[in-house]
């Protein structure tokens, strides 16, 4: 799978602070990758460097095999961009937006029509005859959407495309983005965890200046992987017990859990279980979520 | 070719912005009160100065009779154009820094838009208002100059208004310039006001004025016959020259700006 964006050793300084100190990451093709960081790590100084829009102090990034420029906006036929305050001429219809980018990035009229149509429709805003300036902050997020998906790229780059939503909202873009990974890779940042879960193939966390963590999500979970087994049991003593029995677990919050447990470790547990005629209120192989493989990696 | 393309495109937009901020509008009214008052005052003028003649008498003024020609309605024209002209350039003086301060080029430029293109689209898209305003005031006025008295009393007419013309497109030129790094409308005018009172001051040394474009802002004084188009030659070429120079050292700079 050829990658559709590669970042290497990117490097920015801003006066004295040190933004990033070395990004190394790809996207391969028709993925949705999640860009983590907390905020002010850098994620928009990395997206803007992509588009051209700064200039970063040393590192390459190739956008589908080519070099991007500072300043120059070749490599951007094939990128589709939100920023994260989607700011559009007020004075226009969405209509007439859409038709500005597709002149703007070469379509052929009927085909900027058609395209128009389509992705309004997609983001939910083909009925919709007013003007920009009156549109929710919802809505600009959403023509946002549509304005960078006209040229049919083949990287959608969204900067925190759901931080200032409502939870409809939220949902909603995530749904698109979802929608549109199937035609091309999104690279989209957030500081929201459980989008990265719910739509994301592939993750970056981003911690100082350095992706931290990268890959595919089920693989870093397996890498991760404390699948800990957790047991409440009904009489707290036989907490204890369990504990006894198998010296690597331990008592928590009133749970026995045995971290690092394999499948055959569960089953044994649950013989013990058995055996000692425990009664259990839950028992429990814990997933691990990215929230805590992140928490690791930031104390590390 | 995609830089044709670009610019077209981003024309239309600054025009479609133009009607529906209600800026033209505007503008069609203030060029074309300026094309009118002109003559409006000189036709006016002995009718105020009669009724204005008991109370002038009481300060010992006498008022005989007064006789307005074309000319008086001319050097309205070339004292009233520059208030035109400044009008048009608090106007646009925030057509590029607007744009990057609210973030509303990032989403095209992010399209491939070219900023040589947008540079471009908004330089005409002034130029032509200026020109094209100029022209309607410049026309009213003849037309009625025409009508009341006889312009062939009046010399150099038109060179003498492009001179002025030209003056407004150094300016122009000067907003595209300072837009490619300053970073609001109030600091491309302050740098556009700089220009201006160093050109005065210049203009003090008597030899170097005639070649400075400030020059130009005298050019009513060919009406009358006092000076010859001649006479202005060096200050239309310094102008045209500075105006070229001016618009090719914010190319770079235009680029390599952070949006």
């Amino acid at each position: 799978m050829a990658n559709v964006l590669e970042i290497a050793g990117l490097s920015k300084r801003f006066g004295s602070k040190q933004v990033l100190t070395g990004v190394t990451l790809s996207v391969p093709e028709n993925c949705v990758f999640g860009f983590v960081g907390r905020n002010g790590a850098g994620k928009t100084t990395t997206m803007k460097s992509i588009i051209g829009l700064l200039k970063p102090d040393g590192g390459e990034i190739s956008v589908c095999g080519e070099k991007v420029s500072y300043g120059g906006t070749k490599t951007n036929r094939f990128i589709g961009y939100l920023p994260d305050v989607p700011e559009f001429y007020g004075y226009m219809t969405a209509r007439e937006y859409m038709s500005l980018c597709g002149k703007i990035a070469g379509m052929n009229s009927s085909d900027a029509e058609s395209r128009t149509d389509e992705l309004l429709e997609l983001v939910g805003l083909s009925g919709e005859k007013h003007r920009i300036k009156g549109y929710s902050r919802g809505m600009k997020q959403r023509l946002g959407i549509a304005q960078a998906l006209i040229n049919r790229p083949k990287l959608l780059i969204c900067d925190e495309p759901t931080s200032a939503l409502d939870p409809v909202g939220r949902r909603e873009i995530l749904d698109i983005l979802k929608d549109a990974g199937k035609q091309t890779s999104v690279f989209f940042s957030t500081h929201i965890l459980t989008d990265v879960e719910r739509i994301c193939d592939r993750v970056a966390l981003l911690e100082d200046g350095k992706a931290a963590l990268s890959g595919d999500i089920d693989e870093i979970k397996k890498k991760r992987s404390d699948t800990a087994v957790e047991v409440l049991t009904e009489i707290p003593s036989h907490a204890a017990l369990l504990a006894e029995q198998f010296p690597s677990g331990e008592v928590r919050d009133g749970c026995f859990v045995l971290p690092n447990a394999s499948a055959d470790d569960a089953e044994g547990l649950m013989q013990c279980i058995l055996a000692k005629h425990i009664s259990v209120i839950r028992f429990e192989r814990k997933e691990p979520d990215l929230e805590d493989m992140f928490m690791e990696v930031i104390s590390e | 070719m995609k830089f044709l393309r670009h610019f077209i495109t981003f024309t239309g937009k600054e025009l479609l912005e133009l009607c529906r901020s209600g800026r033209l509008l505007l503008l069609v009214i203030l060029f074309t009160a300026f094309g009118v008052m002109n003559p409006a005052i000189a036709k006016l003028t002995p009718w105020l100065l009669q009724t204005m003649s008991d109370s002038l008498e009481a300060s010992g003024i006498t008022v005989t009779e007064v006789t307005v020609t074309a000319m008086d309605s001319w050097v309205q024209f070339f004292k009233n154009m520059p208030m035109a002209m400044l009008v048009v350039l608090v106007m646009f003086g925030g057509i590029f820094t607007s744009e990057y301060s609210k973030g509303t080029l990032i989403p095209l430029l992010a399209k491939g838009l070219g900023r040589n293109a947008v540079a471009a689209a908004k330089t005409f898209t002034m130029l032509l208002v200026w020109s094209a305003g100029y022209l309607m005031s410049y026309g009213i006025t003849f037309f009625y100059n025409d009508y009341y008295w006889d312009n062939s009393a009046v010399q150099n007419t038109a060179f003498a208004a492009f001179g002025l013309w030209l003056f407004g497109v150094l300016l122009i030129c000067c907003i595209t310039f300072f837009s490619s790094f300053a970073s609001s409308a109030i600091q491309v005018l302050l740098g556009i006001g700089a220009v201006y009172i160093a050109l005065t001051m210049l203009c003090m040394i008597g030899t170097v004025s005639e070649y400075l474009p400030s020059y130009l802002l005298q050019s009513g004084e060919l009406l009358t016959g006092q000076a010859q188009p001649s006479d202005y030659s060096a200050a239309v070429c310094v102008t045209a020259v500075s105006s070229v120079v001016l618009l090719l050292a914010s190319i770079p700079m235009t680029v390599k700006r952070r949006v």
